[in-house]
Order: structure tokens, then sequence, then C-alpha cells
């Protein structure tokens, strides 16, 4: 294992921002931290990074207890929600800083920051401030800065958080190249479900400052654990009492096995329709479908309608 | 009146009033400083008392400039990064030297260091002497100029935020490369800021001085004591003037370099934003 943490525990009075974690981080994964703001996961992160002191618990790397280290000694790369550039230095000489620190020679200096530069793609910016770069750009940077130290973790505090739709979609994928390439264990902290599920091969939910579930994005959607899990993974509605997901309803003409009402609202997204249904017990299940699916059955507001669970094909 | 009439006669009320509270008697000051030409000029300025004046001036600021210098940075350092009960406090106190009036700091001085003081008559007896000389000069100097540099580099550190120093931190940098390297650039502007304004309050300062320093013509005579004694009680109206001119101008020169580093401040905050 690669990272393991154990009773982690960090109080701010007497309220626990991260209470008793216990996890273990395997090597090489690409881990994210999923949680609604205010779940400690960013204050979880910085406690791995040695920026906050655990009032318990220890931090195990590579099978060395970092518990009692200073951050400068932990090796791990740490890329903060709002980069943190150093604003007076260029671009090359941001990525440089660790190795200038580690008192590195010249040309080799040199020739690592160049070769970051070309794996971030920022070949021709070495010599820009952070001030006339973009967002991407400026996340870019501090992604080498932090891997030109050959960190044993690269910690991302909310990467993507700060950027618009379009380059936050394209860095995403070019962040889980990027470890495919490089192989470091890292792990992402992000609020967002659909970023976790598309990036991560581990997820860790978090939830008031606990560990809900860990484990694949995938087990985690199909078996949650607690329905705080359930419901933080995906749309849920409640359809004959219980909360299940949208898209394990659907529409059907006839009221055999199903519940009747009619469509209360219709609203199209695209590929994507929700439809929203009044049914007989007073509920008002949504039901997602395709488009095409939702085509075959011509509805329209206050048709009637039933509703019932998918039958797996 | 229209809009363009209007803004032309604001304009010309407040010139009017700069004019006669800064222009009128700081341009009497250069003609007159000058009246008996530059030659008198000269031998004013140049006269031992003088000279010595301008010299205890600058030795002060000397000392005073990167004392409070340095403190202010350190305050503004552990206030701004750390959360402790009295902060709040300890930023009162830096304020309270420059909210009361200087002869009060005076008045203070003399009372701690006298030979009935608190810890004055220890002092002495022990062959210390702070007041009536040099030191006391310095220490009431201090006091005044105190929170200049605290108040100017402060704002700028909370805004800067902490992110900066943890990342150099994680990339492996210790407190001192940290300082230097990251932390002292990011506030840079403010600190030269808050200098300016110390140095400006260091050579201005006439009644916590006159206080404690005894007014020693020679010895204990910072410039603008000397320029209040050649006024007051010497009657020497050019030798006054003289003096004055010169302070007047040093001021002027450090407001100068202080405009053009806001400029300059602005600027690089528009590129940041």
């Amino acid at each position: 294992m690669s990272i393991s943490l154990s009773h982690l525990t960090k109080r701010y009075g007497d309220d626990a921002v991260v209470d008793d974690v216990n996890v273990e981080i395997p090597e090489g994964s690409l881990t994210a931290v999923l949680g609604p703001s205010g779940s400690g996961k960013s204050t979880l992160l910085k406690l791995i990074a040695g920026l906050e002191i655990p009032d318990e618990g220890r931090v195990v790397i590579e099978g060395d207890d970092v518990t009692d280290v200073d951050p400068r000694h932990r090796d791990i790369g740490f890329c903060f929600q709002h980069y943190a550039p150093f604003r007076h230095m260029n671009v090359a000489r941001n990525i440089g800083f660790g190795l200038r620190v580690r008192k590195q020679p010249k040309d080799v200096i040199d020739a690592k920051v160049a070769e970051l530069i070309e794996l971030v793609r920022l070949e021709g910016k070495s010599k820009s401030y952070p001030a006339q770069l973009s967002g991407g750009e400026r996340q870019r940077m501090a992604l080498a800065r932090a891997l030109a130290i050959e960190p044993r973790v690269l910690l991302l505090d909310e990467p993507f958080g700060a950027l618009d739709a379009q380059v936050r979609a394209e860095l995403r994928q070019w962040v889980k190249e990027l470890h495919r390439q490089i192989k470091v264990t890292t792990i992402l902290v992000t609020h967002d479900q659909d970023e976790a599920m598309e990036v991560a091969d581990q997820l860790l939910i978090m939830h008031e400052g606990r560990i809900e579930q860990a484990g694949e994005p995938t087990e985690l959607y199909e078996r949650p654990a607690t329905e705080f899990v359930h419901e933080f993974l995906g749309p849920t509605t409640i359809f004959k009492g219980a909360s299940i997901r949208p898209h394990d309803l659907e529409l059907v003409r006839s009221s055999e096995g199903a519940m009747e009402g009619t469509v209360q609202s219709i609203m199209e997204l695209g590929f994507e329709v929700q439809v929203t249904v009044a049914l007989s017990d007073g509920s008002t299940p949504w039901v997602q479908m395709s488009r095409n699916e939702f085509r075959a059955f011509e509805v329209a507001t206050n048709s009637p309608i039933s509703v019932r669970e998918r039958v797996a094909k | 009146m229209n809009h363009t009439t209007r803004k032309w006669s604001l304009r010309l009320v407040v010139i009017l009033y700069l004019g006669l509270l800064v222009g009128l008697p700081v341009g009497y000051l250069f003609i007159k400083a000058f009246s008996n030409g530059f030659h008198a000029f000269w031998i004013e300025v140049t006269k031992p008392d003088a000279i010595a004046a301008l010299k205890l001036s600058a030795e002060v600021a000397l000392i005073a400039v990167p004392v409070n210098t340095v403190v202010g940075i350190g305050a503004a350092l552990i206030l701004a990064r750390r959360k402790f009960f009295g902060s709040r406090a300890l930023t009162l106190a830096f304020d309270i030297p420059v909210a009361v009036s200087p002869i009060i700091i005076g008045v203070a001085l003399v009372l701690a260091y006298s030979r009935i003081g608190w810890f004055g008559g220890w002092l002495i007896s022990h062959g210390i002497q702070i007041l009536f000389s040099p030191i006391g000069i310095v220490l009431a100097t201090m006091a005044v100029s105190l929170p200049y540099v605290l108040r100017s580099v402060l704002p700028v550190l909370i805004e800067v935020g902490k992110d900066q120093e943890d990342a150099a931190r994680t990339l492996g940098a210790g407190a001192f490369r940290t300082f230097w390297q990251v932390t002292l650039p990011a506030i840079r502007w403010g600190v030269l800021y808050g200098v300016t304004l110390t140095i400006a309050r260091t050579l201005g300062e006439f009644g916590a001085v006159l206080v404690v320093s005894g007014n020693i013509t020679g010895k204990t005579q910072t410039l603008p004591i000397y320029i209040y004694d050649a006024w007051d009680q010497n009657y020497d109206t050019v030798g006054a003037f003289a003096g004055a001119l010169v302070l007047a101008s040093i001021s002027i020169v450090a407001l100068i370099i202080l405009s053009t580093l806001r400029a300059r401040e602005r600027k690089l905050h528009v590129d940041l934003a």
C-alpha cells in the first residue's frame, strides 16, 4: 500500500473535521476523494501533505510513518485549488523551484524543466509569468512544479474547480492520460461525482469527516453501502416509498405490474429526457430515458401513463 | 450651470484651497530661503549646527527605519499567519503611538526613563542616560513611526494568502528560503510603501523628540528642532527657511518615490486581475 491512514482525526474546537479515518490507498492508483463541501476532504489532503497537523492517528507513506515529518521532507507533490503560483517567477523558475531547493546543478535543472514543460504542453511559455497564463495553463504549470521533485505521492486539491466547463473536460482526460504515463500514486479531491467517476480508478466517499465507502467507482455506484453514497453518486427519485435511480424506472402504456398516473412535466436535455409522473398514491417520481425511447411514447403533459421498475433485459 | 462649468468651478475651488494651504506657504519658503541668494542659503545649511542636526536626523532614521521595518514585517507575519488570543489587542497596541499626540509619547518616555521614573533611576545608576541623549531621540522616533510598516504589510499578507508559502514548503523550502524567495517578493510593494511612510515620519517628528531630547544645540537637535530653534529662539529666519527647505525637499522626494511605487503597484494589480 502506498498510503495508509489510521485513526486520522483533526478537530477545530469541538468539531471533528476529519473523524477517525482509516484507509489504504493502493500504489500507483488514481484515487478521488469525493464529498460535499465541508465534508473534510481538503483537510484530509492537507493532513497527508503535513500542512495540517492531526490531533490523532498516523500517516504512513510507502511504509514510512511521516506523521511527525515536516511537509518539506515528505516528498509530496501538492497542487493547490487556486494553483498557488509564485507570481513573481516565470513558468520555468516556478517549475524549477523544488530542484533549486534540492541544490541540483544548473544544467540538470534546465534539462528537467524543459522536459516537464513539454510534458505539460507549455512549450513557448517558459518565460511567461503566471498573470499572463490562462487558468488551464496555470493549472498545468502547478502540476509540473509538483512533479519536478519526483514526488512519492501527488495530491490535487479540487484540480478542475476554478476552470470553465470546456477546459475542465479536456484537463480531466489529460490528467488521466498523464497518470497512465507517470504512474505516480495520485489523490484528487473533488465535489463533482461525474469528475470522480470519469477520472479515478478508486473512490473515497467522505461525509461529515468520515469515510462512508471506499472502492472502485462502478462497485460503489452499483452497491452503495449507505443511503448517503447512493444519493451522492447519482440522481435518485422515490418510487413505492424507496429511493431508486431514475434510469431504473420506465414508462409503460398498460397498467399491468405498474403504477398508474399522469405526466406532470417533461424536460428534454438533448439526448436525455426526464419525465415526472404524478402517481395515484400521490408520489411524483421522475423517469430518465433516452430521446428515442421517449419518442416511442408520444406523451404530453397530462397524458395518462404508468410507471414500473425497469425489467433487466 | 452646465456640466463643463460645474466641473471647472469645482476644480478651481480645489486648486485655490490647495494653493492657500500648500502651494503658497511652500512657494514662499522657497523664495525666502533664497532671498539673499544661493550663497547665503549655502552658508546657512553648511553651518556646523545645521550639519550636526541633519546628521543626527539621518542617524536616527538609519536606526529607527530598519528596526521598525523588521519589527513591522515580523508582527504582520505573526498576525496574518497565526491565530492567537490577544492578536487584536496587539494590533491596537501598534496603533496607539500614532493615535495619541506625539507630545504624550514624549512625556511618557520622560516619566519612564527620568531619574524618578520606573526604571530610569536604575539605568542612570548604571551609567545609561536615555533622556537628553540620542538614545532617547531614537526611542521616541521609533515609537511614533511604529505602525506604518505593519499597517502597509498586513493587508497585503492577508490578501496574498498562505498557499504560496505552503507550496514552497511542500517543494522542500525551509522557513528562511520561503521568506526571502516567496513571501517577501509577494509583499514587496507593501513593504516599500510602509518604509517610505516610516522615513517621512522619522525625519519629520518634532513633538515627541523635543520633549525627550533636552534640545542641546549641536548635540541633541534633530533637523525639525534646529529649524524651530532658528526661528523661535535665534530670529534667524534665513537659517530656519533654509533648514525647512532641506527637510521639505527630503519629504517631497520621498512622496514622489511613494506615488511612483503606488502607480506601479496599481499597474501590477491590473496585470494580475
